[in-house]
């Protein structure tokens, strides 16, 4: 007997593989993390899971490390997301030139962004290393300073350094979605904008900033949310350290679970963040006003 | 105010677009560049425009030399083939942008919005987006950023091929009163000869890079200069074949296949080569009855129904057609026999091996 089947069925079947991995590797563990997050679970005592409702969030709130962990993220996040956004839209500005050679340059620009970020934190610990670091180094030969600077065990610096890592690796993400946005800005616009009188500032501030927005919200949400989240680069480069001083809510989360074994705190502090996370999102989505345009007639 | 090209040259590389162009738009007149693609005439109005740089020669606005000017410092208006409306703007923002861009305070900029929308009949749509509006409209919106500026020069490129025949029809007449209305020198660029023989006072064939003829459109029809012109302009094209200049009792005539024309009285071929390029347009072309004497006769061998009009190719020689634009109740089956009579006053006559009309009596 052949086994027939309805459209819908050919196409939920095609759907399925997707479905279960999904539910697998995205749905469940979020959910587990969830349910942790109103349970004492220490991985030592596997046996020993204990409820204790909102016991994991009270703690946390309680914390003055959390705090401190909260508004460095916000430093790290905000200061990378500036920087990064700026550079890249300024950079894929000048790669969208016809300058010799500059596809060259377009080939290089991704390389910070497909180097392994273990690689690039431990090679960033050398070049920043105060004692034999390449950056003090050039920087004393240069004459631009005259004593070692403490790249990363000076709290300030330590931050700076995080971020001016993080701006390093993921601006080339902003430039390659900016770049692709600006060539599709068709060039009898600016032709346009010349006739009508508009100078360069003005051409860029009227015409092509307007064009940038929607990708510019996209790139914003998504760098927002992966460097608010952003573990590795900063634990590989200073451990949270020196003292707590880098330590955002995703450092903060890991210490709690694997360092002090508390692992529904850990899960709690998850929670907070992904709350965090959807509520800025939405707020910026909105005042943005992104997909409100006009629909073609 | 008049513009005018002294020896102007463009090239791109080592690739030559325009060739030394000298050529004046009189004042207030609407003036076509009329040409196949890549024959330089758009690259002729970016450098009006300021868009481009030209690498030899000087356009004079009056008695002002501009280009050295930015676009923005000319005074001009241009209309795209895409129109280039702004996407991000609503259509007042994007008719006010020059405007705005002057620094011309908001409420007397709303005002002149306001009454160029009101004559473009668009002032319902100034709160939408370009993309929430028909072509058309689009049309009208960067017809109304233009003349929103009373620019001393209004540059046009190609502004109708993006739209459908039927409203082509009708933005050809809108394009023309424009102009008329606005009161500035028009310069138009366009391969479409249709609209540049209804709109135009002046047209300017060109083909590379050069002016192959500049005049009236019935001087540009009429007596065309050369032979690329003679094909160019018309639609059917023009029918060509190479003639003998012989002699028939004294009296010198054309042989064409056999048989002889007699020489069109407005041309004196005492200094003219043997060999010739006959051009007769369709429209002048007759069918006959075969055993017509006055006629050349052949075969039919192909019929084309154009509407209130008939196409009859009759070949008269071997891989020599002639096609006769007749009324459409005249009938011709296939591979009948058939001939084909000439208006002789209609004649042209070209040298080949310059490609140039032979002088008329005048």
């Amino acid at each position: 007997m052949r086994l027939r089947l309805s459209d819908r069925q050919v196409g939920i079947l095609f759907m399925l593989p997707l479905l279960v991995t999904a539910a697998a590797f995205i749905v469940w563990p979020v959910a587990e993390a969830i349910r942790l997050a109103f349970y004492r679970y220490n991985p030592l005592r596997p046996d020993d899971l204990i409820w204790v409702g909102l016991d994991n969030f009270e703690r946390i709130l309680d914390d003055p490390l959390f705090w401190d962990s909260f508004r460095q993220a916000l430093v790290w996040t905000g200061w990378s997301i500036l920087f990064q956004t700026v550079l890249g839209v300024g950079l894929a500005l000048l790669l969208h030139t016809a300058l010799p050679g500059i596809a060259i340059f377009r080939g290089l620009l991704l390389f910070p962004y497909i180097v392994p970020t273990v690689v690039i934190a431990l090679n960033w610990r050398w070049i920043f290393n105060s004692e034999i670091g390449i950056v003090n180094h050039a920087l004393l030969r240069l004459g631009v300073i005259s004593d070692n600077i403490a790249w990363l065990s000076t709290p300030d610096m330590a931050m700076a350094s995080a971020i001016l890592l993080n701006v390093w690796k993921y601006t080339p993400f902003v430039i390659i979605c900016v770049l692709a946005r600006l060539q599709t800005i068709p060039t009898e616009l600016y032709d346009a904008a010349k006739v009508d009188g508009a100078g360069a500032v003005r051409r860029f501030l009227d015409i092509t900033l307007p064009m940038l927005k929607e990708v510019l919200v996209v790139v914003i949400v998504f760098r927002t949310i992966w460097t608010f989240n952003k573990f590795e680069e900063i634990y590989l480069l200073t451990r949270g350290g020196p003292g707590t001083s880098t330590f955002n809510l995703a450092v903060y989360a890991f210490e709690e679970g694997m360092a002090n074994l508390r692992l529904g705190v850990a899960a709690a502090t998850g929670v907070i963040m992904i709350a965090l996370l959807l509520a800025g999102t939405i707020v910026y989505v909105r005042v943005s006003g992104f997909g409100r345009e006009e629909k073609p007639a | 105010m008049d513009v005018r090209l002294e020896r102007l040259s463009k090239s791109f590389g080592a690739n030559p677009v325009l060739k030394s162009l000298d050529l004046t738009f009189p004042e207030r007149r609407f003036v076509t560049l009329l040409g196949p693609s890549g024959c330089g005439k758009t690259t002729l109005l970016r450098l009006i425009a300021g868009l481009e740089r030209a690498s030899e020669g000087a356009i004079w606005f009056g008695d002002r030399r501009v280009d050295h000017l930015a676009p923005g410092e000319r005074n001009i208006a241009m209309v795209f083939q895409s129109y280039a409306l702004y996407p991000t703007m609503d259509v007042a923002a994007n008719i006010g942008y020059g405007l705005r861009v002057r620094g011309i305070p908001r409420a007397e900029r709303g005002e002149k919005v306001g009454a160029v929308a009101r004559v473009l009949e668009i002032a319902h749509l100034l709160a939408r987006k370009p993309r929430a509006l028909s072509g058309g409209q689009r049309q009208r919106v960067a017809l109304g950023r233009a003349m929103v500026r009373k620019p001393d020069i209004f540059l046009m490129d190609e502004p109708l091929s993006n739209l459908d025949a039927k409203l082509r029809a009708t933005m050809r007449g809108e394009l023309k009163r424009f102009h008329l209305d606005l009161e500035t020198t028009s310069i138009y660029v366009t391969h479409d000869q249709l609209e540049a023989m209804t709109m135009s006072d002046l047209i300017a064939v060109m083909d590379q890079g050069v002016v192959q003829q500049y005049g009236t459109p019935e001087e540009v029809y009429d007596r065309p200069a050369n032979l690329f012109v003679a094909g160019f302009i018309g639609s059917p094209p023009m029918n060509f074949a190479e003639v003998e200049v012989a002699s028939d009792a004294g009296a010198p005539v054309l042989r064409l296949a056999g048989r002889t024309i007699p020489v069109p009285p407005q041309f004196d071929l005492a200094a003219a080569p043997r060999r010739l390029t006959l051009g007769i347009r369709p429209q002048d072309v007759r069918i006959a009855a075969p055993g017509d004497a006055g006629a050349i006769p052949g075969t039919v061998w192909m019929t084309e129904l154009i509407g209130s009009e008939r196409l009859i190719e009759v070949e008269i020689a071997p891989r020599l057609r002639i096609t006769a634009e007749v009324k459409s109740e005249v009938r011709a089956a296939l591979n009948a026999p058939a001939a084909v009579a000439f208006e002789t006053t209609k004649l042209h006559l070209f040298d080949p091996a310059t490609g140039l009309a032979l002088r008329r009596r005048a």
